[in-house]
């Protein structure tokens, strides 16, 4: 790791970019309100806050992808307004998406240059080899301009992306979670990289979750919550117990749960033992009758990894299942299903829901083999169970043939759940359940949950929202990087501590805690 | 750009490899089908597979192939539409260096360099079937062929002692004139235009010596048929070729010819014409003379086959032609062994037959209907 | 770690290199086979054969090879090529045209074809299946309504113009002037696809759109681009037609468009985009060409090289499938 050099950048006119209340909405969601941000000649500036606090949203507006709707942003001294990506690009604002953005089957030099290989038409390989190889080893990388990305690891793929954007003269780098897929080493070179193009006055801007590479990398660190800027500090004074603070410490509008409903008596009905995939490490726990499970985690953590190996959409490499004690054997969803256990996906426009069917159809999709007989499907029968579901868990829908995809986004994941009641699954996975739904239907769906529990039912939830899991959970467990790091009981929990486990990282670790 | 030549060249040299073939191996060939007692090798290309008219030609060429001490091949293109695969296997007949070759041609003018090169490689080009006709290149030593011309103009004297139809074709007026409709399978092959126009000819000529008919024929359909009348037409011969030789197309172009108003009569010729127009005719059950939709119609066709044969038989189609596809077989291989051996020959018409329900269980004629 | 990366490296190369080999080595043992079984396979005129079974096919693969990579398809080539073709000859014998306008004819005809199909897919955002799924009926009505449903005979060597045939087909000593045209084409092609800013982008367009896009690109114009080359080289693959086989029927050339993408694939063109090369696709043609003529050395009837080409054409998908299991091993 270098050393940083931070106690130099203390003059205002070292100052490159301000933007000064930043103001944008998408469709009714205010994204940002009155956003404030300034970056310093050389300078590596961190920039947290929890999913959707529009830290990637700031950025777009910066590099010209998104307009504000109110603001301004004063770059080097003027008032700038990038209307493209790639105006923002020609100015020295570059930014590294958090995907990577490359042409799989050309070549490092190839991709660096692309759009801009040559004046004419003819192309000479040799002319971009050259300049690519002047450009890596101006950064030290070991990587030979001729070769495809698809034969790079991703964490060289990365580095050939942040050359592609320094390559335009950048001024200013975003660097959006770009140790999101990196090996620890990767992530090393990754950061004597910055620490290079710092000491030549690049300014980086670097959003991460992981706080403890924000803690050795960053310089200064802003912190956004709510679309909104709470506050910017000198990362030598804080520490980061004082950033995840600001971090979570909007008023949790529902009351947490204080301690667990689940009788210490109940059975197991769900166990699993050392479940691994290449993205999920040895992942063990017990799930009782009653009980609402929390998985929390940062994106990425694995959760919906350990979703999918229960249900049998992942092949596992290692692991067991036992459902009601006995160890099963699921191979695919239709056995996870036959054993009783419904996924609600994240996405369930793609995964969940046939948009263009009705409520009826989508409701009945998983059990049509108990209301047909030799092929035929009983509609009456099908209407009157569906029915029954749109009454006991309140869909409001005109009718059950109405087409799911004109139904509110509560709704129709109610219908979801309706299609795992229908199947009799005791045992329900909600992957991010209120994700997309507004504030009035989120309640209406925790009410139903907390219904489903007292009926005799289990939960599994997987939430990037602290709030909601600290209200609905019995028992959370922590995952950070395909591990659980922590089992916390509803009693133990709350924001901090979860935050300081979803970003436990063994970068510099050993720093903190 | 490097790595590209050498495989390139790599590959020629490969393929150049098999070009510069040893003389040896191709000499043995060469001379082992002009030796007695090793059996010569005798290629035939026909004009397709489609049909059972060609298997009972094959079966012909067999048959006088194993009494002649012969090795045949029998092969022809997937249907009658493909010049190029007929091109094709020609080329690869040719590059086995037959005694001699035996061919109904789809195209002359497609085939004329191979032909060319079968003249310098003293390879004797025998036609079976439609021939070859136009050759300009000497290849063609004689043909074993049906005179198509002949065999069809046969159809038009069978329909004119037919009392239905002269008292159809009297009932004729320039006000209300009658239509014969030609049902042709295809527009490149050689024999079938001889008997459209063999038909269209004879029919012409025969209406026209009529009383108060000169001069009031029409041919109309097809460009490279059209006739006008000098005087108002009384009877349109109306021509409809389908696109291509494919059952759907030939059916569509039959139905176009039923859709007329005042048709009286349908030519249909050749085994593919003859099952569209059954095709489009429910099976030929809206020929039926006593219940049919059309069953004042006439059809006359041309070959014969399972389903045109059982037509005649009961009477929806008034006759057929037919060729004698096992003698063209017979004939093509005779020819083809008297060219090898160098003797003196010439071209064989292998004839053609009337036959309608009255006559297509007499043994002689019986034997020419081929299933 | 960075040793084991590059030998990775170096692993996967040395796979992809591979498969180019696999397909030569192929086209090796099957000359050698039917050099055996086949009767008179080796030899000269069998070699002339199997070049002049190659030109066409050959030309309309190169195109197609190009559409390709961009991940698109072009299913309009066959017919194109014959519409091209059959316009050419309404304009020889019926218009009386001289004879190398006709030629040009073709080409434009065919190239028009091309940037209908271009436009369309690029501006109007259509698949390219449907789109040159469409094209297809239309070239191959349109050929024929010219043409009015007659047959097209080009001239012959010995008739007055016949010095088209010397030119593109064989001169007049047997030498194939069809192979020396495609050699030229094919380098022609083989410089824009590795030389020149479309055969990068024909790349990059293949390999990820919208990573393309964002890097400043204009998409549409290089895939329409793309699409008139295509239909270019089949208007080129209708002139060598025209003289290889100098009858055009109407209402012919559906099903052609195969044996262009057949080749393409066994040359290791991804269906997907991104990948693929002329050299494979050359290979591939000649695989073809090979099968076709050897299987007739060996009297087996259209039906079996028919079925033979399938069996082909699936041993080279997953050739390539395992190919591109093995190299994303190498990278995990």
């Amino acid at each position: 790791m270098g050393e940083r050099n931070a106690n130099t950048l203390t003059n205002e006119s070292q100052k490159v970019l301000e933007m000064l209340g930043i103001d944008k909405r998408f469709q009714g969601v205010h994204a940002l309100k009155e956003c404030t941000f300034e970056l310093r000649k050389g300078e590596v500036h961190a920039l947290v806050g929890e999913n959707g606090a529009g830290k990637s949203t700031l950025m777009k507006i910066l590099t010209g992808i998104y307009q504000p709707d109110k603001g301004e942003i004063v770059y080097n001294g003027k008032k700038v307004h990038f209307r493209t990506a790639k105006e923002a690009q020609v100015a020295g604002i570059s930014i590294v998406h958090q995907e990577l953005n490359l042409m799989n089957h050309l070549t490092a030099a190839q991709n660096i240059f692309v759009g801009r290989e040559a004046k004419g038409f003819m192309t000479d390989d040799r002319v971009i080899n050259e300049r690519t190889r002047k450009l890596f080893d101006s950064l030290n990388l070991n990587i030979k301009p001729t070769d495809k990305i698809s034969f790079l690891t991703i964490g060289k793929a990365q580095m050939v992306e942040i050359a592609k954007a320094i390559s335009f003269e950048a001024n200013i780098l975003v660097l959006d979670e770009p140790t999101a897929a990196l090996t620890i080493s990767e992530t090393e070179e990754l950061f004597n990289m910055m620490n290079e193009l710092r000491a030549k006055g690049v300014s980086i801007i670097y959003i991460s979750h992981r706080l403890e590479e924000i803690e050795v990398m960053a310089d200064r660190v802003t912190v956004m919550r709510d679309g909104q800027y709470v506050g910017t500090l000198v990362m030598k004074d804080a520490t980061l117990d004082q950033i995840i603070k600001m971090m979570v410490g909007r008023t949790i509008y529902e009351e947490p749960k204080t301690k667990s409903h689940v009788k210490p008596d109940a059975p197991v009905v769900l166990e699993t033992k050392n479940l691994s995939s290449p993205l999920v490490k040895d992942v063990s726990f017990l799930l009782r009758q009653g009980e609402i499970l929390g998985f929390a985690g940062l994106i990425g953590a694995g959760r919906t990894e350990v979703a999918r190996l229960v249900i049998g959409a992942d092949r596992r490499f290692r692991g067991d299942i036992f459902v009601s004690g006995r160890q099963v054997n699921i191979k695919c969803p239709k056995d996870a299903v036959s054993h009783g256990i419904g996924y609600l996906s994240e996405d369930r426009k793609r995964y969940g829901l046939a948009l263009g069917l009705s409520v009826t159809d989508n409701a009945m999709l998983a059990s049509l083999d108990d209301y047909a007989s030799s092929g035929f499907i009983n509609q009456r029968k099908c209407e009157q169970e569906t029915y029954k579901y749109i009454k006991s868990i309140d869909i409001k829908t005109p009718s059950s043939r109405q087409i799911i995809r004109n139904l509110s986004g509560g709704n129709q994941q109610k219908v979801v759940i309706a299609k795992w009641l229908i199947k009799n699954c005791d045992i329900l996975i909600f992957d991010e359940p209120t994700r997309g739904i507004d504030i009035g239907a989120k309640s209406e769906i925790y009410k139903l949950m907390n219904d489903l529990v007292n009926r005799g039912r289990s939960i599994i939830m997987i939430s990037s929202e602290l709030p909601e899991l600290l209200r609905m959970s019995d028992r959370i467990i922590v995952m950070c990087e395909g591990a659980k790091t922590k089992e916390l009981d509803i009693s133990e929990a709350d924001s901090e501590i979860i935050m300081k486990y979803a970003t436990l990282n063994d970068v510099g670790g050993k720093k903190h805690g | 750009m490097k790595k590209i030549i050498t495989v390139s060249l790599a590959a020629m040299l490969i393929l150049s490899g098999c070009g510069s073939a040893p003389p040896t191996k191709s000499q043995a060939n060469g001379s082992s089908s002009a030796t007695a007692g090793a059996q010569p090798y005798v290629a035939m290309d026909a004009k397709g597979f489609q049909f059972q008219y060609w298997q009972v030609v094959e079966k012909g060429a067999q048959d006088e192939a194993k009494k002649l001490n012969i090795k045949i091949t029998f092969q022809g293109p997937d249907n009658e539409s493909d010049v190029a695969q007929q091109v094709d296997m020609v080329n690869a007949d040719l590059a086995k260096k037959p005694a001699a070759l035996c061919l109904a041609a789809l195209s002359t003018t497609a085939l004329s360099s191979q032909l060319s090169k079968a003249k310098s490689m003293g390879i004797p080009v025998i036609g079976f079937d439609s021939g070859v006709p136009n050759d300009s290149s000497g290849a063609l030593v004689a043909t074993a062929a049906t005179d198509s011309v002949k065999a069809a103009a046969m159809a038009a004297d069978h329909l004119f002692d037919n009392q239905d139809f002269k008292a159809a074709l009297t009932k004729a007026t320039t006000a209300n004139p009658v239509v014969i409709g030609v049902l042709s399978q295809d527009a490149t092959s050689a024999s079938i235009i001889q008997r459209t126009t063999g038909f269209i000819n004879e029919m012409v000529a025969k209406i026209q010596s009529e009383p108060n008919f000169a001069n009031a024929v029409e041919v109309t359909g097809q460009k490279k048929y059209n006739k006008a009348s000098s005087s108002p037409a009384k009877v349109n011969i109306a021509v409809s070729i389908p696109p291509s030789t494919v059952q759907s197309d030939v059916q569509n172009s039959a139905q176009q010819l039923l859709n007329q108003k005042n048709l009286i009569v349908i030519f249909a010729s050749n085994e593919g014409a003859a099952d569209g127009m059954l095709s489009a005719t429910n099976d030929g059950s809206d020929l039926n003379r006593s219940t049919g939709k059309y069953k004042n119609l006439l059809v006359v066709g041309f070959d014969a086959g399972k389903n045109q044969k059982a037509a005649v038989k009961s009477k929806e189609f008034l006759g057929s032609i037919t060729q004698d596809p096992y003698t063209i077989g017979v004939d093509a291989v005779l020819l083809a062994s008297k060219a090898i051996k160098g003797e003196p020959v010439s071209n064989i018409d292998t004839g053609a037959k009337w036959y309608d329900s009255t006559n297509m269980d007499n043994p002689d004629i019986a034997q020419l209907l081929y299933n | 770690m960075v040793n084991g990366e590059k030998s990775g490296v170096l692993e996967a190369i040395r796979r992809s290199g591979l498969q180019k080999l696999l397909a030569l080595g192929a086209l090796l043992i099957m000359c050698t086979f039917f050099s055996i079984f086949g009767q008179n396979f080796f030899s000269h005129s069998a070699f002339m054969n199997i070049l002049d079974a190659s030109y066409y096919i050959g030309f309309m693969a190169i195109g197609q090879t190009f559409v390709i990579i961009t991940g698109g398809i072009d299913l309009s080539v066959g017919t194109v090529m014959m519409s091209g073709a059959l316009i050419g000859g309404v304009a020889y014998n019926v218009w009386h045209w001289p004879i190398a306008f006709c030629l040009v004819v073709i080409v434009i005809v065919a190239t028009i074809f091309g940037l209908i199909n271009g436009l369309l897919i690029a501006k109007l955002h259509l698949p390219p299946f449907i789109v040159t799924l469409g094209t297809q009926f239309i070239s191959l009505g349109f050929g024929s309504i010219v043409a009015e449903v007659q047959t097209q005979q080009y001239p012959t060597v010995n008739q007055a113009d016949g010095w088209f045939k010397t030119a593109f087909y064989r001169t007049q000593g047997g030498f194939p002037m069809g192979a020396v045209f495609l050699l030229l084409f094919f380098i022609a092609a083989y410089i824009l696809l590795t030389r020149t800013k479309l055969g990068r982008y024909t790349y990059a367009i293949g390999s990820n759109e919208e990573a393309a896009r964002i890097s400043g690109i204009n998409i549409d114009k290089w895939k329409v681009i793309v699409y008139v080359l295509s239909g270019f080289s089949a208007g080129l693959a209708g002139i060598l037609y025209a003289a290889t086989y100098t009858t055009i029927v109407p209402q012919t050339g559906n099903g052609l468009e195969l044996y262009a993408i057949a080749a393409v694939v066994i040359g290791g063109t991804s269906l997907a985009g991104g990948v693929g090369s002329l050299v494979g696709s050359l290979i591939g043609v000649f695989i073809m060409t090979v099968l076709k003529d050897g299987l007739m050395s060996m009297n087996m009837q259209s039906q079996w090289q028919i079925f033979f080409t399938g069996v082909v054409v699936i041993l080279a998908v997953l050739l390539d499938i395992y190919r591109s299991k093995k190299a994303a091993q190498v990278k995990n």
